[in-house]
């Protein structure tokens, strides 16, 4: 019983871990899949979507989770003025390195990084919210439980704003004009350039939903975690991870590819250690690159064809 | 012209010898810190404990009727830095005595310059063992070593909790690993079974995979060696999963400052801690350091401060009982020291391998009400502790 418990408890951890994962991811593979850039500064627009809810926080009261709405619209138009002035610009540059805006996200995520330790110095912040360590309990609901599991308040409302948003996000895309336009862009950037769709507006439209994506995912993992200036680059891994593990570029790719990841560190670190939770990592990350080059998305694609 | 050149070098001569002319009444200590680089954090935060306890001394006459002067010079947090420094005081300005530094490699380094040239020398912060293991002659410490943080801690344990089993979660840092080694030796010398001892990557978002282990294992005690966001996610998740344990405690670092109550809220209720100092515990003192130092720096020290502020004490204690300022009477003074200070009496001591070691309890802490009390030893406790621990379930 004792090991049932366990096991359905660290499947419960690495779900809603994985669930936030995924969202960090899915901005991450849109930008990818759109631009063919691996935005490497993606961690860091998340720490900086959380210092707009710190101080929304600190200094008005919202609750973190609210701030979404601010943060989120925030971070769109940033978005859109990188994608203007700073990665156009140096699409359009030659060099002998073919991929100079992943060398400019880079740079980016140095200096928010810095800015961010120049500005709010080095402290570690966090927001304590009375639901902090609020959770539901198993034997609370039914008395004679056998085994005790617990499902963590902010964990799970997290967990269920980040289905919420994910669902939006879909529907946005396979419903919406400018939706498709991204997607068509995304399967077939000629073909789109062809049947008139305006392919510039549609990056920078598409690099402003990544950032919306992110803020979201930093909103939702204030109140469960904590924030410091050099929290990107952690995340900004995860999310890589992830991206390779469903395919690079592919949404549906990167929802599943987060909820494996997830469920994959919690069981590491139950039945192997948590000290080998990074190593587990990046042995599933070359082991999806060896394995699996077209990730989680190749065989989506494989299913959908033989059906 | 030459009347203005010969009255130059008459003022030039002049000045070379006015600070011998004043050095009469004033005893000037030059003190290695960092003040630059990774540690000049706790660098600071000595540099103004060491004045606010030169202006107490002065004010009240200052060291056998001498005003006391400090000079701190940056070391920068280098070792190589801290030696030229000190070999510099004792070669040139002749201090007879020295004392300061933060770190236990930039104290190693004057400790062997100290040895050499004879000079007595007191660690005031470093805490690695062997410094005090050399048989040196001339060095002193008045801090416990790190083998001896964890006593105080040992004791309750052994006399209150009497526990059976112990899970430790540590992070995976030079820092953590040898915290939580040296905690399996102390369970082992108590007859403690550690059931669980597993690492983490500081940093983690989520630790319930290995406290759901923890909970499955059901220790007495679950112990846990973390830095401060670690130290309150842990709590945080610990009261989620409701991990009934008799005890929770924290190595020190994270679990003992109050930014861990700050950040994990009424999970931190009753946990304990192991810590060297705290601001109220019931030292002479220590409360008066403690509260004119939140006055002037609006937080309160850290247990580094309390030990410069005190070590400046013991100089002026040492000096005044010395026959003279030749070496080995002030030697002879060190080696007679029994006193009591804001951070803790005073003794050192050649016991256990150490030599000129201070040994001293040290403290248990408590968050009681959402704020860190002293608990042990019994003698120094700000309050009564909180034992036996309710279950996480009939807690509020």
């Amino acid at each position: 019983m004792a090991q049932l418990e366990l096991f359905l408890q660290t499947l419960i951890s690495g779900f809603l871990l994985g669930g936030l994962y995924a969202l960090i991811a899915l901005g991450m593979a849109l930008i990818m899949g759109v631009m063919r850039v691996i935005n490497l500064a993606h961690g860091d627009f998340m720490m900086i979507a959380m210092y707009i809810a710190y101080w929304m926080f600190t200094m008005f009261g919202i609750d973190p989770y609210l701030s979404v709405f601010i943060a989120a619209p925030a971070m769109f138009l940033f978005g859109l003025g990188i994608q203007k002035y700073l990665l156009t610009p140096v699409m359009k540059v030659e060099s002998i390195l073919p991929h100079n805006q992943v060398i400019l996200t880079v740079g980016l995520a140095m200096v928010f990084s810095n800015l961010a330790t120049v500005f709010f110095t080095g402290n570690y912040r966090s927001t304590p919210v009375s639901y902090a360590s609020s959770a539901w309990y198993l034997t609370d609901y039914w008395r004679n439980s056998p085994i005790e599991l617990s499902l963590s308040m902010p964990w799970t409302i997290s967990f269920i704003l980040a289905a919420i948003i994910t669902i939006g996000l879909w529907i946005f895309l396979t419903k919406t004009d400018t939706g498709k336009s991204i997607r068509a862009t995304s399967q077939d950037l000629d073909a789109a350039l062809l049947m008139g769709v305006n392919v510039n507006r549609v990056r920078m439209v598409t690099f402003g939903i990544g950032l919306i994506l992110v803020a979201c995912a930093g909103c939702l993992f204030l109140p469960i975690y904590y924030l410091y200036p050099a929290l990107g680059k952690q995340f900004t891994n995860v999310g890589f991870v992830i991206a390779v593990i469903g395919g690079m570029g592919s949404t549906d790719g990167a929802l599943i590819g987060g909820l494996i990841l997830g469920i994959f560190e919690s069981m590491t670190a139950t039945y192997i250690g948590m000290g080998w939770a990074p190593a587990g990592r990046f042995a599933i990350f070359v082991a999806a690159l060896v394995f699996l080059p077209g990730g989680v998305a190749s065989i989506l694609r494989k299913w959908r064809l033989g059906k | 012209m030459k009347r203005f050149s010969v009255t130059v070098i008459f003022l030039f001569l002049l000045s070379l010898f006015a600070p011998q002319a004043f050095a009469q009444d004033v005893l000037k200590f030059g003190i290695p810190l960092p003040l630059t680089g990774t540690n000049a954090k706790f660098g600071e935060i000595e540099k103004k404990s060491y004045e606010i306890a030169m202006e107490e001394i002065n004010a009240k006459g200052g060291i056998k009727g001498k005003k006391v002067v400090l000079e701190f010079e940056d070391s920068q947090g280098k070792p190589e830095v801290s030696r030229s420094i000190v070999e510099r005081l004792i070669d040139v300005k002749k201090q007879p005595v020295i004392f300061g530094e933060y770190s236990s490699s930039s104290s190693k380094a004057v400790a062997a310059v100290a040895e050499e040239r004879k000079v007595p020398y007191m660690v005031v912060t470093g805490a690695t063992d062997d410094i005090t293991q050399q048989k040196y002659k001339y060095v002193f410490r008045m801090n416990p070593t790190n083998a001896y943080y964890a006593t105080g801690f040992m004791s309750f344990l052994k006399e209150v909790v009497k526990p059976k089993t112990i899970a430790i979660l540590y992070e995976s840092s030079d820092f953590g690993t040898s915290g939580a080694e040296d905690m399996v030796k102390q369970a082992q010398k108590v007859g403690m079974k550690v059931l669980v001892k597993e690492q983490y990557e500081k940093g983690a978002v989520d630790f319930k995979p290995i406290l759901s282990k923890v909970k499955a294992a059901k220790p007495d005690v679950i112990y846990m060696v973390s830095y401060v966001m670690d130290a309150a996610l842990l709590m945080r998740q610990i009261k989620e999963l409701r991990i009934d344990a008799n005890l929770y405690a924290g190595g020190a670092a994270g679990f003992a400052i109050p930014e861990f109550i700050q950040n994990a809220k009424e999970a931190s209720e009753l946990v304990m801690t192991a810590t060297l100092w705290s601001p109220q515990v019931a030292y002479t003192g220590a409360k008066e350091y403690a509260e004119k130092y939140k006055k002037l720096y609006k937080d309160y020290p850290s247990y580094h401060g309390a030990e410069a502020y005190s070590a400046l004490y013991i100089i002026k204690d040492v000096l005044e009982r010395a026959k003279s300022l030749k070496a080995d009477d002030i030697r002879a003074a060190f080696k007679a020291t029994n006193m009591m200070t804001a951070f803790g009496p005073v003794k050192f001591e050649d016991k256990d391998g150490y030599t000129n070691q201070n040994f001293m309890d040290t403290l248990v802490m408590q968050v009681i009400k959402g704020k860190h009390e002293t608990i042990w030893p019994a003698k120094y406790a700000s309050t009564k502790y909180v034992y036996p621990i309710p279950k996480w379930r009939d807690r509020k």
